[in-house]
């Protein structure tokens, strides 16, 4: 395997310090930045991530042009916390209403590069805890300065929370491990050198989203990474470390079910490349057993795998942002 | 004098205006760790703020403590300390998870003392959106190694070591909103181990138990009579020990202080606690060890200088009723060396000691609008006088 990529296309966010050279980059190519942060439930992480890098990236160094939260219906008060402190609020079932409601994160990154407006959008999770704009600017640093680079990731040392409020310094990533790095290993081992596939922060050309089909759940990074490799190859990609990044320990159960949709996702890409033959038909239900009054359960969870089309074949879409071209004719 | 105390309450918006910096500031400072003598990390954050808001000069001293001076535009005059310790009562395994609601803040040492090194940072920013020059040098110090054991050391050094003269000092704490401290009492911080052999034999027919041995000088301190005039008393405010419900403690320790506004009362009491422990010690044959964790010699100002009249003007001014009591802080320590300094809280604010410490955003703004008064009126020569 070549792992020259690994060297060329690995960065760490302190080569991107000077923010004020990102932005004489962005004026100078002309472009305009957004950032994305897809919420469900995040009262207590939003205005934090909206404050900082409002402050940092908007008010003090004009790098972003505007912060968008896309929530997925939310029962605390994430969304208006959010608008308390500035960022343009949506639901997503409220974006392109036509079209069938799902929910998850997926969707809602989807759903952004219509409302969005920017060239480049930054997709950042929104419960990091310890949340500081280099999560942002560290991304936007290679996007900007290196004109090959179309698509960055994110990779991090995970600390991860345990209990109430005690920190594990090393673990986390455990999906990455047992389950896509083999995978990657097996048949894509070029890819082995994305250190953290599945972070759930990247930024990236408008150009490069809107081309690629969107899996509305946890696959959708999985998937991300598949297309843009299938379609433009490693080169265009690069990732940045962000250094540290405290986020919430899940239970294996939930790690499970992640796993099933990465899975499924990744199987579904190599059929469609034509890598691989399936001659039986894989199930939607994700089944775990709990032991209940001493006699175990099935708990089962059904995952569709609904996923989108590239953003470039919807109507609208092509209305708002390239209304000169023929009605249902992609530019 | 009254031109200023004018412009303070207009200050108010302006620095509302500036919420999410200042904000970002606080939270920057706050989710990074930095228990007592493990302040590293803040220090590089606290560094990298002022930095980026284009200070002067921002280095550490010899004792590593973060400094930034923003050059004044006289060279005669003396500089301004502006203070706020950095390190907090937590330790670093915990996560440090701020979190923001749409009127306050919440996460662990936010009001002892995040807020106030977060308002200390973002001072050069607020100077500069205020359009607000300084005929003094103004030095903002995080200094370290303040809490317990650390004994304010950060502060100690940086006076002791500090070349020429400092024309006044505004210490900063995250609360409470109205606090004016201009005198400290005289203190001792002092620990109390009671260690229990484990052997069995002639010694002891039955094993003393170090948790009641603990109980019985307590009771003993209780008895001390304390003069009302200098105003003195004893707190004891920690005491742990033991092992099990229903296991004998062989180990136990107690901390408490000893405060009065004289230095010598202070120190009579501390031999007197020493008595009652080396009595028990001999009569109940029990290792027990009396130490020192800190201390602090009793200073003030008097309530007629003219820092704290103005600076009690300045928070009249802004509608804020000041409150003063003695506190045992970096201000004690700035009065020992004759720099006439106040302390001043930015918030209000609850559960100081808790993982969910919560500060109130809105009287934030008054709370700083005070501080950059007290400074102002600190360049205009009130210390001078």
């Amino acid at each position: 395997m070549n792992d020259g990529w690994l060297k060329t296309n690995t960065f760490h966010y302190s080569e991107f310090r000077d923010v004020a050279g990102l932005v004489a980059a962005k004026q100078k190519k002309g472009l305009t930045i957004s950032l994305c942060l897809p919420t469900l439930n995040e009262e207590r992480t939003i205005a934090k991530e909206i404050l900082i890098i409002k402050s940092e990236l908007m008010l003090r160094h004009p790098l972003i042009d505007e912060i968008v939260v896309v929530d997925s219906g939310s029962t605390d008060s994430t969304r208006e916390i959010a608008k308390t402190y500035g960022a343009d609020v949506y639901e997503a079932n409220d974006i392109l209403p036509r079209m069938e409601r799902y929910q998850g994160k997926g969707e809602n990154l989807w759903k952004a590069l219509y409302i969005t407006r920017g060239d480049i959008i930054v997709y950042l999770d929104a419960d990091i805890k310890n949340i500081h704009h280099r999560f942002a600017y560290g991304l936007l640093g290679p996007l900007l300065l290196h004109d090959r680079i179309k698509y960055v990731k994110a990779f991090y040392d995970r600390p991860i929370a345990i209990g109430k409020n005690k920190l594990r310094p090393t673990g986390g990533g455990r999906v990455t491990e047992l389950v896509v790095r083999p995978l990657f290993s097996i048949f894509f081992p070029e890819l082995t050198q994305i250190l953290q596939p599945l972070s759930g922060e990247y930024a990236g050309y408008r150009d490069i989203f809107d081309q690629i089909p969107f899996p509305i759940g946890y696959g959708v990074e999985t998937s991300m990474i598949l297309d843009i490799y299938r379609r433009w190859g490693l080169e265009v990609m690069a990732q940045v470390d962000l250094d540290r990044r405290i986020h919430r320990n899940q239970d294996t159960k939930a790690l499970g079910k992640m796993a099933f949709v990465i899975l499924k996702t990744f199987i579904n890409r190599k059929l469609e490349l034509g890598l691989i033959d399936l001659h039986e038909k894989m199930y939607d239900e994700m089944i775990q057993y709990n032991l209940v009054r001493e006699e175990y359960k099935a708990n089962i969870t059904r995952f569709e795998g609904h996923e989108r089309p590239p953003m470039i074949g919807i109507e609208e879409y092509r209305e708002k942002f390239f209304p000169e071209t023929t009605q249902g004719e992609s530019p | 004098m009254e031109g200023y105390l004018n412009r303070i309450p207009e200050m108010v918006e302006q620095i509302r205006a500036v919420r999410d910096t200042i904000i970002t500031n606080i939270l920057l400072i706050g989710q990074t760790p930095a228990p007592t003598f493990r302040e590293k990390r803040r220090t590089s954050v606290f560094m990298d703020r002022l930095a980026e808001f284009q200070v002067d000069e921002v280095t550490t001293d010899g004792y590593r403590n973060p400094i930034g001076v923003i050059h004044g535009t006289s060279a005669e005059k003396p500089p301004i300390f502006v203070v706020a310790h950095l390190d907090t009562f937590f330790n670093k395994d915990i996560v440090y998870n701020y979190s923001v609601g749409e009127n306050t803040i919440t996460g662990p040492g936010l009001m002892d003392n995040t807020v106030g090194v977060g308002v200390l940072v973002s001072l050069p920013f607020l100077f500069q959106c205020l359009g607000l020059r300084f005929e003094s040098d103004i030095v903002l110090a995080g200094v370290i190694q303040s809490i317990g054991k650390g004994n304010l050391r950060g502060i100690r050094h940086l006076l002791k070591t500090w070349e020429g003269p400092i024309r006044g000092g505004v210490c900063i704490e995250g609360g409470e909103l109205g606090r004016l401290n201009y005198f400290s009492d005289g203190m001792i911080r002092a620990e109390i181990e009671c260690s229990i052999s484990r052997s069995t034999g002639v010694t002891h027919k039955f094993l003393p138990n170090s948790i009641l041995v603990l109980n019985e000088i307590i009771n003993e301190i209780l008895k001390l009579r304390l003069p009302q005039r200098p105003r003195s008393r004893i707190v004891i405010g920690k005491i742990s020990g033991g092992v099990d419900h229903g296991a004998v403690a062989y180990e136990a320790t107690m901390g408490l202080e000893i405060r009065s506004h004289s230095d010598r009362i202070v120190k009579d009491i501390y031999k007197d606690i020493q008595e009652i422990v080396d009595g028990i010690s001999h009569e109940d044959q029990v290792d027990l060890k009396l130490s020192t964790i800190s201390n602090l010699n009793a200073t003030r100002l008097r309530y007629n200088d003219p820092l704290v009249k103005h600076s009690a003007a300045v928070l009249r001014a802004l509608g804020i009723e000041p409150v003063s009591d003695p506190t045992e802080s970096a201000l004690s320590i700035l009065l020992s060396h004759n720099i006439p300094s106040v302390t001043l809280g930015v918030t209000h604010g609850y559960n100081y000691y808790e993982e969910d410490a919560t500060m109130e955003i809105e009287p934030m703004y008054k709370g700083i609008a005070q501080i950059i008064g007290v400074i102002t009126a600190i360049d205009s020569g009130v210390c001078d006088e």
